[in-house]
């Protein structure tokens, strides 16, 4: 049995932390077993890997150690938006999650198109008292509006890590063009929300069975295929005469899509990618009631009408999301894509809301998931499911997103030893439930309330500080 | 379980007629009714209808009862029917029309239900633009919430009507061929009307332009394979081809086209749609001879129907009418029995 000793306050660089006999991950060396690790006053004092008879009953069901996640897309709504998250709760939300590292979208009002707001963004960080770090991209257009290209240099100059127009994609490909070019030579990405938004107007629903039986507007796969297949083709384009030009398609939720990317990922175009956790594990099934995960769901046509899935009731908003839960294929598909490493990073696209803005009819909500605490719960959900292996989860949670920031993430992944502590530890063996008061999130607008998920996190350590511990009974087993 | 309901005037039954065990509170869709279920609605309705025969055509089953009618999108026929239907049961009505605008402007859905129900109301009859806005309401209201119509989705008590009317002429409706014609996609009554036929086990045929078929080829392929669809329904037929649904059918139903449409870029014209899909007596002469011919209003005639096809010797349009205020009547007579003061046993979820 695990042990964790710890002698630490929240907030405060971590005194004393003792784990003995858990499981450690660390994808930066690629190493994963049985092992043990010390914390001494902030850095990583020893890592011992077990082996023989020490390693005897030590299995990854139960205590596990892995750096700090680092999500590369989430909203904190802050400034603008402070009553459905602020850069203070997010951070803490981050936290619960397992995230030491956030790359915060500029959809914020206004929009982070000019350094000053990205200062403030930073500012507001740096108040929080939280250790989490907060990265933000810019915008690539003005206002976000599409046409003129934002600030990218000054963005650049203020630490901006990319530039994204997400909630909407850069909707020109003249544009795209330019700021890939412009970007390439700040040495950014462009991080792009592809939509063909031609497709998409008025759209509540995946375009599929759900929709079409609900009458809700359809969101068609190929209005994302259709904007991959653009951006990809621009990207080629860009980088025959700008080899440091980069593309990160961010979100991906259909099957055309990984098929894109793993494609032109072989023709070898510098282009990335990342998927949420609930388009790797929830279906469209979920918004007409049913609530069985992807791989649940059987056969190549599955119809939770026939199937006598609908255990819920219909349209709950929670599960209004831009892109939209897809069918259980393209699930498939998206982890057949993790599995292969055609998708480098596994991001939350954390989307809090308001009640006043998730409290309505269906086409009327929101969209979003406020998905930053429950990111790991679910991808376990599909680990024990056999669908992924959890090292390969854990990567996509650490070293792919790492990858993708370069040099622009401060710190190196990893459980290396001297450095300062920037871990998770979490209880794999241990479930705990999603509702309002266990989410740090000001939104609650998860399709998961109610749902006990597993990988309760004990503690997670940012830059050697305590970002978060678990303060439930410290007699439970 | 028939019900029956006592000669006005006749003391003791007036103050408690016999509610049938129904187990929905809400009735919102009718894609959670089995073929029991619709054929306790079914009677019922068929004992309204006695009702609205006499001289005086009203019963006291909703005596004290509020029902309040909200309607967020125009519409006479339905809000009227459902007006008179809970005024024929001796219910108190409150009609509220609130403009869609109402909505954008920040007045929340819920709010207004909780204020409907702070006024009194045991029964609130809805009509939204938005699909599944009536499920939202339903969490809210305590008591029983019917759908009269929710975006594109589900029309409930017209899919009921249509199968009522069918089946006085019809009969059972095994093997019997529907055809349903005009924009499926946007239509909630055809929605409703692929639940309600393919329970009876009707023949149903759906056709349209493609444009407005979107998805449903794909809803009757899931149906399509051996395991059949939910209950071990067989499915339904989807179609451009106008002159193979119409071949033989028993009843032909057209469904209104929109001008939105042609705007929307789904149809080059009405005129082209009227060319190719209108209902005239010509193209009738493809179905059997005594053929019914239906439409859930309001009709643009000229478009989808030829007017002299929908006042010609088939057309029940009128009837349709008539057996809605009896199938109405029968739904909040049967909702009305689950809510408090009532013993009939309760299932209060959303779905229910």
């Amino acid at each position: 049995m695990a042990e964790v000793e710890a002698v630490v306050a929240p907030g405060e660089t971590i005194a004393e932390l003792d784990v003995t006999r858990a499981w450690l991950i660390d994808p930066a060396s690629g190493r994963e077993g049985p092992g043990e690790i010390v914390v001494e006053e902030g850095r990583v004092g020893a890592v011992t890997w077990l082996d023989g008879t020490e390693a005897d009953g030590i299995a990854p069901d139960g205590v596990i150690v892995a750096p700090g996640f680092v999500d590369l897309h989430a909203h904190f709504r802050e400034p603008g938006f402070e009553q459905a998250e602020t850069i203070a709760t997010g951070s803490a939300a981050a936290a619960h999650g397992g995230f030491t590292t956030v790359c915060l979208m500029p959809n914020t009002r206004p929009a982070i198109d000019e350094a000053a707001v990205l200062v403030a963004v930073g500012q507001a960080a740096a108040a929080s008292g939280s250790p989490v770090r907060v990265l933000a991209y810019g915008a690539v257009t003005h206002g976000r509006a599409g046409e003129e290209l934002a600030a990218l240099g000054e963005l650049a100059d203020a630490g901006a890590i990319g530039f994204s127009d997400d909630g909407s994609p850069v909707r020109s490909a003249g544009v795209l063009r330019n700021a890939l070019l412009y970007a390439a030579m700040l040495d950014l990405p462009i991080v792009d929300h592809p939509e063909e938004q031609g497709l998409t107007g008025g759209a509540e629903a995946n375009e599929g069975l759900v929709a079409t039986v609900l009458g809700l507007k359809g969101w068609p796969a190929a209005a994302e295929a259709a904007a991959v297949a653009r951006d990809i083709a621009v990207l080629a384009d860009v980088v025959a005469t700008e080899p440091r030009a980069r593309l990160h398609l961010t979100h991906l939720s259909v099957a055309e899509s990984i098929d894109l990317v793993r494609r032109a990922k072989a023709a070898g175009l510098p282009v990335t990618c990342d998927v949420t956790p609930h388009h790797l594990a929830l279906t469209d099934e979920w918004i007409a009631g049913a609530r069985r995960y992807a791989w649940q769901a059987e056969g190549v046509n599955p119809d939770p009408w026939r199937d006598r899935a609908l255990v819920a009731g219909p349209f709950d908003t929670s599960l209004r999301v831009n892109p939209p839960l897809r069918r259980p294929a393209d699930v498939m598909a998206c982890l057949a894509g993790l599995r292969d490493g055609t998708v480098d990073a596994i991001a939350t696209d954390h989307a809090p809301h308001t009640r006043v803005d998730k409290d309505v009819e269906f086409g009327l909500a929101a969209n979003g998931i406020s998905g930053i605490e429950t990111a790991l719960g679910l991808l376990l959900e599909a680990v024990a499911a056999g669908q992924v292996p959890l090292g390969r989860v854990i990567a996509a949670l650490t070293v792919g997103p790492a990858r993708i920031l370069g040099s622009r993430l401060p710190a190196p992944i990893g459980l290396n030893e001297g450095a300062p502590a920037d871990l998770m530890i979490f209880d794999a063996g241990d479930r705990w439930e999603v509702n309002e008061t266990s989410l740090r999130s000001l939104g609650h607008n998860s399709p998961l309330l109610g749902r006990a998920l597993p990988g309760r996190v004990l503690l997670t350590v940012a830059a050697g500080r305590v970002a978060y511990l678990d303060e439930a009974d410290p007699d439970r087993d | 379980m028939s019900l029956t309901i006592e000669p006005a005037g006749t003391s003791a039954a007036e103050a408690s007629l016999p509610a049938p065990r129904w187990r929905h509170r809400h009735l919102l869709d009718l894609d959670g009714l089995d073929w029991s279920e619709i054929e306790v609605l079914l009677r019922t309705a068929e004992d309204m209808r006695g009702v609205l025969a006499r001289p005086i055509a009203r019963v006291p089953a909703l005596r004290g009862r509020t029902v309040t009618i909200l309607f967020y999108e125009a519409s006479t026929r339905t809000r009227v029917s459902f007006e008179v239907a809970a005024k024929n049961l001796s219910a108190d009505v409150v009609n509220i029309t609130a403009s869609a605008s109402s909505v954008s402007k920040g007045e929340s859905l819920v709010d207004t239900v909780r204020t409907i129900e702070s006024l009194g109301a045991n029964m609130l009859v809805m009509r939204h633009a938005t699909s599944g806005a009536p499920y939202l309401a339903a969490e809210t209201f305590s008591g029983s919430v019917v759908n009269g119509g929710d975006g594109w989705h589900a029309h409930p008590s017209q899919g009921l009507l249509d199968l009522f009317t069918m089946r006085r002429h019809l009969g059972d409706l095994r093997g019997r061929k529907v055809a349903i014609v005009g924009d499926i996609l946007h239509s909630r009554v055809a929605r409703s009307n692929i639940w309600a036929l393919t329970a009876a086990g009707a023949e149903l045929w759906l056709c349209g332009p493609a444009t407005l078929l979107r998805g449903f080829e794909a809803w009757a392929g899931s149906w399509r394979g051996t395991a059949g669809g939910p209950d071990g329904r067989k499915g339904f037929v989807v179609t451009s081809d106008l002159r193979a649904a119409l071949r033989d059918a028993d009843v032909v139903m057209t469904l209104r086209i929109q001008r939105e449409r042609q705007a929307g870029g789904l149809l080059p014209s009405l005129r082209e749609y009227a060319a190719r899909f209108g209902i005239t007596r010509e193209r009738l002469r493809g179905a059997r001879p005594d053929a019914l011919v239906m439409h859930p209003g309001p009709m643009n005639e000229g478009v989808e129907i030829a007017p002299d096809v929908a006042v010609g010797s088939g057309s029940v349009i009128s009837e349709q009418v008539r057996n809605g205020v009896a199938v109405r009547m029968a739904i909040l007579h049967l909702l009305s029995g689950t809510l408090a003061g009532s013993t009939a046993p309760v299932e209060g979820t959303a779905r229910g």
